[in-house]
């Protein structure tokens, strides 16, 4: 089975320490992997403090680096040209898609994006103001060309507690009831492990996410 | 028109720009100016997003000149208007807000700090608080509210439009591109659910009746042709601002008491000192803290009476000297200890630098 997936989601939702951890538990098998850094806003700095460190730990990570930006502006929003071709890559492509007005439209600039099976994630917290509830989430996901899957990733920082978790859980599940996406799974971090379990109170997968994010600059 | 912005106080998690863009709407404000740059661009995407839903409006200039000219003519219009720019932007705002010194217009702009000189990085720095404090040709007419946690960006935020509605005069959120990235958790409110009255704006310009007939003509000026023309319009201008200064002076004091050194820092560089105090506390080290919150007008006098207890200071910025001047004015003729500091243009600082620098100063 080869797993061609896509994160998305508002900022600070969750989107690239999703794909991290999802692209080093298949490391984890043995598995090949390539991380995409998807970013048109501002392609340069997501990823770009950690790419060395994820490399060593075996992923392919396919995201521009300081030295090969020279002379393309502050910010320069261009697309690193072996991105165009990332789903003909073997092995498993997890692509970690930035936030942009036109966030969902950047798959166009995937080749063979229409045949591929490249599943669309929206990562969701509940705690940020545009995804707090159910209709503002069906709203958000409407925006997209279709989403596949959904990921509970409701979280206040340092802050998070089992109630906002749980919360979380609640609302994506009646999302998911009222449109037909699975819960993929909800998302937490490491510190919940043996609190949490393996599934949360509605049957969903529970993953459990190792901070990276913390160490790039956004 | 559209319901109440926020339904409830609630915690909630995003970055710093969001922060902001959600506190002009909390506070009221009716559009948004602005032309992009980085780190601010943000609050102009997520401005654009909340806008339509809440009945505002924006306007995105060709440049900041014209940002900065036509968040004047929307404060003149009567409309709760703002701004938001970075580095070479603040700089091409410094002669709309010259301007609005002048011609007492309130406006409100928001700048996150990035490097300088020029256009150069576009991360952080704090190099950006000679521009926002004395940037202009003038006298330095602002108010500039430094802020160090998300919280603090929507409290600022807020307070800033009336602060620059009561006394007319520009106000900043100076901030920087980390605050503006960084992502924490924080309240959001309604001001009046918390019984904060805003200031309602009233129009400068194209007001009902005829001029001369039904009520005097408006008649506002930038321009004083005669030196003592310009003299006599500056004066009760400069004493208004004394006056201000008393009210919307801001400032934070932690341990100064016994303390036998005092950390001064502005902005995000203040969460390090506060760290870094607490934690050579634990040790036995004697450490205070201060901090002002407005760098413009600047709690001197606060900072005086601090420094009459003890006056062994290490001062730290991420940039070359800019607090370090305000401060310094502020302590003029007083007698000093000792003025350590730690300057890191463009770089952020940690707890654990000022840790092991204040360990090696103390032994």
């Amino acid at each position: 089975m080869r797993y061609l997936e896509a994160y998305v989601g508002e900022y600070a939702s969750g989107k690239s320490e999703n794909a991290i951890n999802r692209a080093l538990s298949l490391i984890d098998q043995g598995q090949q992997v390539s991380l995409i850094d998807l970013d048109l806003v501002e392609p340069f700095y997501t990823l770009r403090p950690l790419k060395k460190e994820l490399e060593a730990l075996g992923l392919e990570v396919v995201a521009w680096e300081t030295r090969e930006t020279m002379g393309l502006g502050e910010a320069g929003s261009i697309l690193k040209p072996e991105m165009r071709w990332v789903l003909k890559r073997p092995g498993h492509v997890i692509i970690d898609v930035g936030y942009g007005v036109s966030g969902s439209d950047i798959f166009n600039l995937l080749e063979g994006f229409e045949e591929s099976q490249l599943k669309i994630l929206a990562v969701l917290n509940i705690a940020r103001p545009m995804t707090s509830d159910t209709e503002e989430i069906i709203h958000y996901l409407e925006g997209f060309i279709r989403v596949d899957g959904l990921i509970n990733n409701s979280h206040l920082g340092a802050d998070t507690d089992l109630d906002i978790i749980r919360q979380g859980s609640d609302i994506v599940t009646e999302v998911s009831r009222r449109l037909g996406i699975p819960v993929v799974a909800t998302t937490v971090d490491e510190r919940f492990r043996g609190i949490m379990g393996e599934k949360d109170h509605h049957g969903n997968p529970v993953r459990y996410l190792k901070r990276y994010m913390e160490r790039a600059f956004w | 028109m559209a319901e109440k912005p926020i339904q409830e106080e609630k915690r909630v998690f995003m970055t710093g720009n969001e922060v902001v863009a959600w506190a002009a709407v909390a506070a009221g404000a009716d559009i948004m100016y602005g032309y992009p740059i980085t780190p601010q661009n943000e609050i102009m995407h997520y401005w654009t997003r909340l806008a339509p839903k809440h009945g505002k409006k924006f306007l995105q200039t060709e440049d900041e000149l014209s940002a900065g000219f036509t968040t004047l003519g929307g404060a003149l219009a009567g409309r709760k208007s703002f701004s938001a720019t970075a580095g070479p932007g603040t700089t091409l705002f410094q002669e709309p807000l010259s301007m609005a010194e002048m011609m007492r217009i309130p406006v409100v702009v928001i700048v996150q700090q990035r490097g300088g000189p020029s256009t150069a990085t576009v991360i952080y720095s704090q190099q950006e608080v000679n521009m926002v404090t004395f940037g202009g040709n003038g006298e330095g007419w602002r108010v500039v509210y430094s802020t160090a946690t998300h919280q603090e960006l929507f409290d600022y935020t807020i307070k800033a439009f009336n602060t620059a509605w009561k006394y007319r005069f520009p106000t900043f959120i100076l901030g920087d591109g980390y605050q503006a990235k960084m992502r924490e958790p924080l309240v959001m409110y309604n001001p009046e659910d918390r019984g904060i009255e805003m200031i309602k704006p009233v129009a400068s310009l194209g007001l009902p009746g005829t001029p001369g007939k039904d009520r005097d003509a408006v008649h506002l000026r930038n321009t004083y042709s005669v030196e003592e023309e310009l003299y006599d319009a500056t004066m009760p201008i400069q004493e208004d601002y004394e006056k201000m200064s008393k009210e919307v002076v801001e400032w934070d004091e932690r341990n100064v008491d016994d303390a036998d050194i005092i950390i001064i820092s502005h902005g995000v560089v203040s969460r390090a000192a506060i760290a870094a105090m607490n934690r050579l506390r634990e040790k036995g080290v004697k450490v205070g803290y201060f901090r002002p919150i407005t760098l413009r007008p600047f709690p001197d006098e606060q900072l005086q009476k601090v420094a009459a207890k003890c006056s062994n200071f290490l001062l730290v910025e991420s940039a070359l000297g800019q607090l370090a001047r305000l401060v310094k004015s502020a302590l003029f003729n007083m007698p000093i200890d000792n003025f350590d500091t730690l300057y890191k243009p463009g770089v952020g600082v940690t707890a654990e630098e000022l840790v092991q620098r204040i360990e090696k100063t103390i032994k």
